[in-house]
């Protein structure tokens, strides 16, 4: 199998043809009628009332062709639905997937944790475990076929699956409140060798250059939020900032991750992406140049 | 107060007048009205959101005014535009069909008027009493709870929906037993016009769904204003109860303001094409089967919350059943123009529109009855694209129809031909480019609810469509009030039976006398004025 939208894709077909075949015959019907029928002669129109034998097949047939569908898309919810494998004989690699307001978290087992950001290994089943720090979230990468709510209090299991490496645009789908639209992630599916390498480096500690940024990032104004593990020990409520420097976008998609968006996302966030958690905090400019200079240097 | 003196002179609203009467025909008139003004509201609204969605990263609105007009937009079209149309419609229709003089409670008929209007009152007065609620129509928990929804919009959502909800469940009582209890002599259940039916299945929806809508709500104004937390997980609450409760009511709640569109096409596709409807007994008892079984699929909205599999192929199932009865209307209104004299007056060309675009809605409603298919569509635009098909070119254009139909019945005048066919062709063709599309974006992963999104993703094109389609519609909209307008002043007398039809109200003049009739009607079959105009070719008994 080539992915895990493959199986929604042929049941969509299947589906789409039947719709499209009755759509045409009503049109048809509709159009063909109104022609042929339109102003004929006063008083020609024979007063039919029914036709009991039309009733049981335009009730019978729907009945049938319904059935049918039933019981593909039982076949096909087999197919990616709770144990799915996708033919792969691999076992299937756990992710935490934690629904943030606007933001998701990915955490791997051994410790590598990241934002916005979820790499995957092609070929290898994914099973993502849900769940949410506040709201309803909904994880959906469209490429990668279903999706799954993310609801506080309760933990959702998902399975995705790519053979191809790619990357590929994902988002929240439920809507979660100012800024459900900026709430983008970005899956990064890569040769196992590749995954297995960004996964160590992900699960290391920091190594950031040490400095007047670290010296900022580690006072109160930024740790009462973010964690920088082996540098900064502060509270995990916004994106866990140990390899941040690796991550292509930030702040939900809003932003690309370059020096320069970076410098303007943490020089006023409510310019980029107004109601974010994220205050904007006085600092000048030689400090903004030496916390983002630090935070590059999170690789 | 007369419906007489409402109609012919406007100026009366102004008076005392307005706000005493009982008669149905006033208080069906004052509802269409309500329906109308709000329409110009929610339409507004929906030209906003579409400026703001025509390119990506567009500035116009920011978030928190996006969510506050999406929301009240979706409320505004359900509770505001649908409910008090159709209602309207029934309230004024229906005694006449059935040939009684009033509906069984005059009174509580305007009180649940002035309800539903003190209820959009209350949901508007959030705008200037520091905001609008911002958690969509559906509104759901946790969002809602005091944690994150901080301002008071959900308290106007709550009192505004409850209070035009009491409306709407007084309302319905009403109807069912004035359809029950005073239909004239020789009319049983099984002659009464196809609206009636389709109104009387309504009610009985309203009385069974929106108590489960007013319960939701005093469990989330208890957890609001009472510290409770019946949805509060952190608390041991349950984030999905809201979800359950609010469906049970939202669901049924899609047939409520489908069903009276679904007896109006069932009026209105007969006359025009000078024959019976097609299979009666099957179009009435599938009526009855879609009531049935609008109670037994709530959880198709839910699919991607994570019930179960079994719990999601139950209600995959029941959902799809659904689409069987709908099916059956759809071939009995086609068999019901097969070999008749089509007269392509404005509620037909109406009429053939809606079974048009209504079949897209329907289909695509199957396709997300499916899970597979609705775990890759749900809360995406392909969902916005399919409750549009349903609701506007389903419900919005039955209304139109109903709306060409039985003006000439309420003001004694003809609205024009011309106008109405510029009317249609905007509403066709603008709901076709503004609905259509969504469909794709929603195929090409756009999710609901955004207040903007990226480029570069494919939805840039089919969100401009989407937005001009918007704009004919609203300009179609503007030909319909140029038209009631000038037919108001100028238009052709319509006389008594414009349209040849058969039901009760075309025996009564237009607009119908306060008592409605003359001497009491008495009915031997499905088609009273029928019977009455070809004795020689009456309907079997």
């Amino acid at each position: 199998m080539a992915s895990s939208l493959e199986p929604i894709v042929v049941l969509s077909l299947v589906v789409g043809v039947i719709a499209a075949v009755i759509f045409a015959g009503v049109l048809v019907a509709l159009i063909v009628f109104t022609v042929r029928y339109r102003d004929v002669r006063a008083g020609s129109a024979p007063q039919i009332h029914g036709h009991r034998a039309l009733e049981i097949a335009w009730t019978g047939v729907p009945l049938l062709l319904l059935a049918i569908i039933f019981v593909l898309s039982l076949v096909t919810l087999g197919q990616i639905g709770q144990g799915a494998t996708f033919g792969s004989l691999e076992p299937p690699l756990h992710v935490d997937v934690i629904g943030h307001q606007w933001w998701f978290e990915f955490r791997y087992a051994g410790g590598a944790v990241t934002a916005n950001e979820l790499h995957v290994p092609v070929g290898v089943p994914i099973e993502l475990d849900l769940s949410s720090a506040d709201v309803i979230h909904d994880l959906w990468v469209p490429e990668l076929g279903a999706k799954s709510d993310v609801v506080p209090g309760q933990r959702n299991v998902m399975r995705l699956f790519t053979a191809r490496a790619g990357t590929f645009s994902g988002e929240c789908a439920e809507f979660c409140g100012l800024e459900h639209a900026w709430m983008r992630v970005l899956v990064v599916a890569e040769p196992r060798a590749d995954f297995d390498r960004w996964l160590a480096a992900q699960g290391a500690p920091a190594s950031g250059a040490a400095g007047r940024g670290l010296e900022i990032v580690g006072s109160a104004v930024c740790s009462s939020c973010h964690v920088v593990q082996g540098q900064v020990a502060g509270t995990p409520i916004g994106p866990d900032l140990t390899h941040v420097g690796s991550r292509t976008i930030i702040a939900g998609g809003v932003l690309a991750n370059t020096a320069d968006a970076l410098r303007a996302w943490i020089a006023d966030p409510q310019r980029y992406k107004p109601g974010a958690l994220m205050p904007k905090v006085p600092l000048s400019s030689a400090d903004l140049d030496a916390v983002v200079a630090y935070l590059r240097s999170l690789k | 107060m007369t419906a007489t003196a409402l109609v012919r002179r406007p100026g009366a609203f102004a008076t005392a007048g307005v706000l005493r009467t009982v008669d149905h025909k006033d208080i069906g008139i004052m509802y269409v009205l309500l329906g109308i003004a709000f329409l110009a509201i929610g339409g507004l609204e929906a030209l906003l959101l579409r400026v703001q969605l025509a390119t990506p990263g567009e500035q116009v609105l920011d978030p928190s005014t996006y969510d506050q007009l999406f929301t009240m937009h979706g409320i505004t079209m359900i509770f505001l535009v649908a409910i008090p149309m159709l209602i309207g419609f029934a309230n004024y229709v229906v005694p006449l069909q059935i040939g009684a003089e009033d509906v069984a409670f005059p009174r509580l008929n305007a009180l649940s008027f002035w309800l539903t209007l003190f209820g959009g009152v209350l949901l508007y007065l959030s705008f200037v009493a520091g905001g609008a609620p911002d958690a969509g129509w559906f509104a759901y928990a946790p969002l809602t709870e005091p944690a994150h929804a901080v301002g008071t919009g959900m308290d106007w959502y709550i009192f505004g929906l409850a209070v035009s909800g009491a409306g709407s469940i007084i309302g319905a009582i009403n109807l069912a037993v004035t359809i029950l209890l005073m239909r004239c002599p020789g009319m049983v259940m099984g002659r009464a016009p196809m609206f009636t039916w389709m109104v009387l299945i309504t009610s009985i929806l309203i009385i069974g769904a929106y108590p489960m809508l007013t319960s939701a709500l005093v469990m989330l104004l208890v957890d609001r204003q009472l510290g409770g937390r019946f949805f509060d997980p952190a608390g041991g609450g349950n984030a999905t109860l809201w979800q359950h409760l609010f469906w049970s009511f939202g669901h049924p709640e899609v047939y409520i303001v489908v069903l009276p569109a679904f007896g109006m096409i069932s009026e209105i596709v007969p006359v025009f094409s000078g024959k019976p409807l097609f299979g009666y007994r099957f179009v009435a008892a599938s009526g009855i089967a879609i009531g049935f079984l609008s109670f037994g699929v709530w959880a198709h909205h839910m699919f991607a919350v994570g019930l179960g599999d079994a719990e999601n192929a139950f209600f995959s199932g029941t959902s799809m059943l659904i689409a069987v009865p709908t099916g059956v209307k759809i071939f009995n209104w086609l068999a019901t123009m097969w070999r008749g004299r089509i007269r392509l007056a404005m509620p037909m060309v109406f009429a053939i529109g809606f079974i048009a675009t209504f079949v897209i809605g329907g289909l695509t409603g199957v396709s997300l009855a499916v899970v597979p298919i609705d775990l890759y569509t749900t809360d995406s635009y392909y969902v916005v694209g399919h409750l549009h098909y349903v609701l506007f070119g389903g419900t919005m254009m039955a209304v139109f129809a109903g709306l060409y139909y039985w003006f000439p019945k309420v003001t004694g005048r003809l609205l024009g031909h011309g106008l109405g066919l510029v009317h249609f062709w905007f509403t066709l063709i603008g709901l076709t480019l503004a609905f259509l599309p969504m469909h794709l974006l929603g195929i090409e992963g756009m999710p609901r609810r955004v207040w903007t999104y990226p480029p570069g993703m494919g939805w840039d094109w089919p969100n401009l469509v989407s937005t001009i389609g918007s704009f004919l519609i609203a300009a179609g909209a503007i030909a319909l009030a140029a038209n009631v307008w000038r037919s108001l002043r100028a238009g052709e007398r319509a006389g008594d039976d414009p349209w040849d039809a058969f039901t009760l109200e075309w025996s009564t003049p237009s607009p119908p006398p306060s008592q409605n009739f003359d001497t009491i009607p008495r009915v031997r079959g499905p088609r009273p004025l029928w019977d009455r105009k070809n004795p020689d070719r009456m309907d079997p008994q």
